[in-house]
């Protein structure tokens, strides 16, 4: 059962902007709310969890879809869909992580459906693309009423399916900076299910080296904490060493202990800290030996 | 995908002359074409002008008192016709148990068909909704304003056998139990060199038919209550007329195909509530579950606690069995009686077990209530035996395969009940056949490690002996040489009409895309029974083949008679008939029928086949017949287990069966195919979570089945032995398809990390914890 609202597809960006804009809304609920791929959204419509008075549909905005991957970097639409990701051959190559995510979202029809915009701004701990994209050291760009801005994707959020936008923005666009030479990243789904299945914990991790050592790495952490985060400490651990075993592991133990799991239906917290201690673990071994 | 090894699939059948013209092949189903076409209709596409639209309202408690429901908002939204409550219908129950048996007593929890007073179960229905749209009647079951008192419940089966625990089911909770004893168990223990001791547990399953509950309800010119639902029983418009206090002729139960069954369309789903709102309003009444709904809306598989203890010889010879079963029955009891009978014969399952004794219940909770499931009982079984069989093989270093050869039950032994089945028992063959195609083993990756296992089963077919079971079909040839078959039996997708056709086809000669059938419809084809318990084959099969050899019999009788031959020497095949060792003396079946339309020779049959009648089992030894016959076969599968997160992969799945003789070849693997996807589910990845009696896994993101990713090829080894009491000698493959799965995943996890998950589902975590125990072990014995 929906509750009541009203749709408007807007025809461009400066339609969706000024149709998404505040006005006096009901106390708890939101004015407007914009409707994107819809896999999340129309979801909470039935099951009441989201109760906005106006959706505005960016479903037109062609604009918004399209996919960059260059010597400037990786930089996306937010209406880009997690299909377009995985049909991209640049972004295998440049993106391990994100393109694995791609890979194990969901089925083949949420996919051609769901976009990255959608995933960041739904504000799930379990988001997919949220850690590889984290790792990659995005950058989100907001637009709305108060003009154009840009935000860390690791600063984006403030708390569970809570973020920084103020009422009326959008995300239209998300930009990873140039990956350097002698670099990796990868990702792991770690879930009850191999298709379509929710997150018990996600693991991103990219590596930047240089003569051996390790130059800069970055971790990211899904389904393991109110949002998805980085961990920092680990990261820190890392950064101007020689990743050996013992360094890896120190490194897992501390991305476990950023961790701040529950226990759900999926798994247990104890489970799940475990688990990002494994993983990490393989996965900064993986991507090291990629750098070789 | 399936590959049917030939060489294995046609071992020497018992009658070695029988040469078949369609059975037995993989022949497109009668209902493919619609199918594949979208043009078969469903229960849910019938629509009716002036149609009403319901919505069932329901508790969101386990445990309460009704304190208050106004409905009065409810009733005056704009486009609501009407809102019931238990206040207004008379007070009356819906049977829960096996309704409409010869006569047998019923036990006395029938459910109350809305909460009067007392909420035993998170979502039980408050009151019923029919409204102009979907919409208008969803808007007003939120306006309907309930008011429930907690009450203390019990959500655990041991819990509810104690001293002072809440009450679900008087005078104890206890709803059913049953005893099997033979031989001297104490004597068999003393005889034993080891005595292995395991607790197995299973979970709730649901059934998640493609199709939720669905049907359309309305009254006609006879003043009969006209019900077209997706049901595996039609014949519950018994129950559905007594409910309503309507003699049985006046309501009519209309099938349709079914989108999926498994059991969980075995009980009064939508029907009840459509034939209420339908007389209510006189009007037409829809009513379709969501997901959502039908997951509150109908009974999951028994969880069961299974307490194993096996005296053993050092050279692999059983000596005792011990069993303590516990079925967790929910807060109504439904099937759970029949589920634990299942369980309690075939606790030792395909395996000689002299010294028996069993002792299984099955207790009241607060929980959803639980009731038939593919399986039925000889699941759980299956489980725990299988599993066991590993465990005690272990504890004397004695191969797996080999621990169960010199156990297994061989044809013309008795089974657990003192019975002797009449058909073979093949399970030998059919394991060896399977562990054999799993071929070499696949390689260790670092901490991913891989493992085999197997398990045998025994599941009946054919509904419990002293139910007295019967079942009709009705065979007839029109003028033009086309056959029309009907039955009341049910299709719900495993080709049960299909194999009707196919039956009449081979008998009469004709190719089967000239056989149509109808059927499900409890008013107008010969009532069949329920679609269920792996009986649709054996008893309307059979049926369906008596009427067709006895018109046969009379066509054939003219055939010899023009042509000039010996009844014994016609043959009638691909739409003639000839004489057999000169084909150019014959007809066409078609010229045949007309000739005997024009001498008025009864062009039609219709036939009951009649199940072994038995008396109930003995009831403190647990000795008789249960079952008209049983089905023997075996499932090895190969897994990779990453030891550190605890994920597992099915590599390999061979799945061996005597079904006796396959009626469609192609139906058969079908079956094998879904009955491992589901017996996958059920060991890995699905389970129905209640929290003190509320769903916590509402939707398909909670309830995890296998995709497509999570599959691996399936091979079906499909054996003949042509012994079973069906059609041909066929037994039956419904059930059977899926009772080995679990537990032959379990055996290869165990085997893969040298530790077992007692439980299902094998969780990564699960798995994880299994590994720490292990090293725990490992570290403590050492040190
Ligand atoms: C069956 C199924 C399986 C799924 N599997 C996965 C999975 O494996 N991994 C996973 O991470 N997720 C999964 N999801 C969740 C969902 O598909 C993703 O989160 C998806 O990326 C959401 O994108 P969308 O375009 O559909 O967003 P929508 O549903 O349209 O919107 C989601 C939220 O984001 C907001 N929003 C959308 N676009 C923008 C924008 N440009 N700027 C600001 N706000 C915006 C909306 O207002 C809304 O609050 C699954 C969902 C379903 C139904």
């Amino acid at each position: 059962m929906h509750s009541d609202f009203d749709l408007h597809l807007a025809a461009d960006l400066d339609d969706a902007l000024a149709s998404l804009a505040p006005a006096a809304g009901e106390a708890g609920r939101p004015a407007a709310m914009a409707l994107a791929g819809g896999t999340n959204l129309i979801v909470d419509l039935r099951g009441r969890r989201a109760r906005p008075r106006r959706l505005v549909g960016i479903g037109r905005l062609e604009g918004l879809r399209w996919l960059r991957v260059d010597a400037g970097g990786i930089a996306m639409g937010a209406r880009t869909t997690v299909t377009d990701l995985l049909e991209s051959p640049a972004l295998a190559a440049a993106a391990p992580a994100l393109h694995g995510a791609a890979r194990v979202f969901a089925g083949q029809m949420v996919r051609n459906a769901a976009t990255v915009g959608g995933n960041i701004a739904c504000g799930s701990p379990a988001a997919d693309l949220v850690p590889p994209l984290m790792a990659l050291d995005a950058e989100v760009v907001l637009e709305g009423p108060a003009g154009t801005r840009r935000v860390a994707l690791a600063d984006f959020y403030t708390g569970y399916k809570a973020d920084v936008r103020a009422a009326g923005e959008l995300i239209t666009e998300i930009r990873c900076p140039p990956r350097p030479a002698g670099s990796a990243n990868l990702f792991y789904k770690l879930a009850r299910r191999q298709g379509d299945a929710i997150t018990v914990v996600g693991v991103a991790v990219a590596l930047e080296a240089a003569a051996g050592r390790c130059r800069a790495a970055r971790i990211a952490l899904g389904a393991v904490a109110p949002v998805p985060l980085r961990a920092r400490a680990a990261e820190a651990l890392l950064a101007g060493a020689t990743l050996d075993a013992p360094a890896i592991a120190r490194a897992a133990e501390s991305a476990a202990a950023a961790a701040s799991p529950i226990d759900d239906i999926r798994a247990t917290a104890g489970y799940r800290r475990e688990m990002v201690a494994v993983l990490t673990r393989r996965l900064l071994t993986r991507a090291w030996q990629a750098i070789g | 995908m399936t590959t049917t090894d030939r060489t294995l699939a046609e071992p020497a059948p018992r009658d070695t002359n029988v040469r078949y013209n369609q059975i037995g092949k993989p022949l497109v189903r009668t209902d493919a074409p619609g199918k594949v076409t979208g043009r078969t209709p469903y229960a849910g596409d019938y629509t009716m002008p002036k149609m009403l639209h319901a919505k069932v309202v329901r508790a969101d408690l386990a445990s309460a008192r009704l304190k208050r429901i106004d409905v009065t908002r409810a009733r005056a939204l704009p486009g609501v016709a009407c809102v019931l409550t238990a206040a207004d219908m008379p007070d009356r129950n819906i049977a829960t148990d096996i309704p409409g048996q010869t006569g047998r007593d019923r036990l006395k929890t029938d459910q109350q068909v809305l909460v009067r007073e007392r909420v035993r179960y998170f979502g039980e229905p408050l009151a019923l909704i029919a409204a102009e749209s979907r919409d208008v009647a969803e808007a007003a079951a939120l306006l309907v304003e309930v008011e429930l008192e907690p009450i203390a419940g019990v959500y655990d089966p041991e819990e509810a056998l104690k001293p002072g625990a809440p009450i679900v089911t008087a005078p104890d909770n206890v709803v059913a139990t049953y005893r099997i004893r033979r031989g001297d168990v104490e004597a068999g223990f003393a005889a034993a060199d080891v005595i292995v001791e395991n607790t197995y547990r299973t979970q709730f399953q649901e059934h998640a038919f493609l199709e939720p509950e669905v049907g359309l309800a309305w009254v006609d010119e006879n003043g009969v209550v006209n019900i077209r639902v997706s049901t595996q029983v039609i014949e519950h418009f018994r129950a559905v007329a007594d409910a309503l206090g309507l003699p049985h002729n006046k309501v009519r139960v209309l099938g349709a195909m079914v989108g999926g069954g498994f059991g969980g369309k075995e009980d009064v789903t939508v029907e009840l509530y459509l034939a209420i709102l339908a007389m209510h309003t006189r009007r037409p009444v829809r009513l379709e579950y969501s997901r959502e709904d039908s997951f509150v809306g109908h009974g999951k598989r028994h969880p069961f606690k299974l307490v194993y203890r096996t005296g053993v010889t050092r050279d692999g010879r059983i000596t005792a069995l011990d069993v303590q079963a516990l079925a967790d029955s929910g807060a109504y009891v439904f099937l759970s009686p029949y589920v634990l009978l299942y369980c309690a014969v075939n606790a030792s399952g395909p395996y000689r077990v002299d010294n028996l004794n069993v002792f299984a219940r099955a207790v009241a909770t607060n929980n959803m209530f639980t009731s038939a499931f593919r399986g039925f009982g000889g699941m759980q079984a299956c489980a725990a035996y299988e599993q066991q069989m590993d465990e005690v093989a272990g504890a004397i270093g004695m191969d797996r395969l080999e621990f169960r050869r010199r156990n297994l039950l061989r044809t013309g032994e008795p089974m657990a009940t003192g019975f002797v089945p009449p058909s073979s028992i093949w399970t030998e063959k059919c394991a060896d056949l399977a562990w054999e195609a799993l071929g070499e083993q696949t390689p260790d990756d670092g901490p991913v490690k891989v493992g085999r296992g197997i398990a045998c089963y025994q599941q009946s077919y054919g509904r419990l002996t002293f139910l007295k079971d019967t079942s009709e079909a009705w065979v007839g040839v029109e003028i033009d040489g086309t056959v029309t078959v009907r039955s009341g039996v049910t299709d719900i997708g495993a080709g049960q009409a299909s194999s009707l056709a196919h039956i009449a086809a081979e008998i009469l000669g004709v190719t089967l895309p000239n056989v149509i059938v109808y059927n499900s419809d409890s008013q107008v084809t010969p009532l069949a029974g329920t679609t269920t318990a792996t009986r649709a084959l054996y008893m309307t099969g059979n049926a369906a083949r008596q009427a067709a050899a006895a018109l046969r019999e009379r066509l054939v009788a003219v055939a010899a008679e023009v042509l000039g031959a010996a009844p014994d020497a016609i043959e009638l095949a691909s739409n003639r008939v000839a004489v057999a060792d000169d084909p150019a003396r014959g007809m066409s079946f078609a010229e045949l029928v007309r000739l005997c339309a024009a001498r008025g020779v009864h062009r039609s049959e219709l036939a009951i086949f009649r199940a072994p009648f038995t008396s109930p089992l003995d009831p403190e030894t647990g000795q008789g017949q249960a079952h008209p016959d049983y089905v023997y076969g075996a499932h090895a599968v190969e897994v990779a287990v990453d030891t550190e997160t605890g994920e597992v992969r099915v590599l390999k799945c061979i799945a061996a069966h005597d079904v006796g003789q396959c009626i469609n070849r192609a139906a058969v693997e079908g079956q094998i195919e879904g009955g491992t996807q589901n017996g996958l589910g059920y060991a890995l990845t699905e389970e129905m979570l209640y929290r003190e009696g509320r769903l916590v896994t509402p939707s398909f993101s909670e309830y995890l089945m296998p995709t497509a990713m999570d599959m691996p090829r399936v091979q079906s080894i499909i054996l003949e032995s042509r012994s079973g009491i069906g059609p041909f000698g066929a037994k039956g493959i419904g059930e059977p398809a899926l009772t080995p799965v679990a537990p032959a995943v379990a055996n290869a996890v165990a085997d893969a990390i040298g530790a077992r998950v007692f439980e299902y589902p094998i969780t990564p975590e699960r798995v994880v914890r299994a590994i720490a125990g292990r090293d725990r072990a490992g570290a403590a014995a050492g040190g």
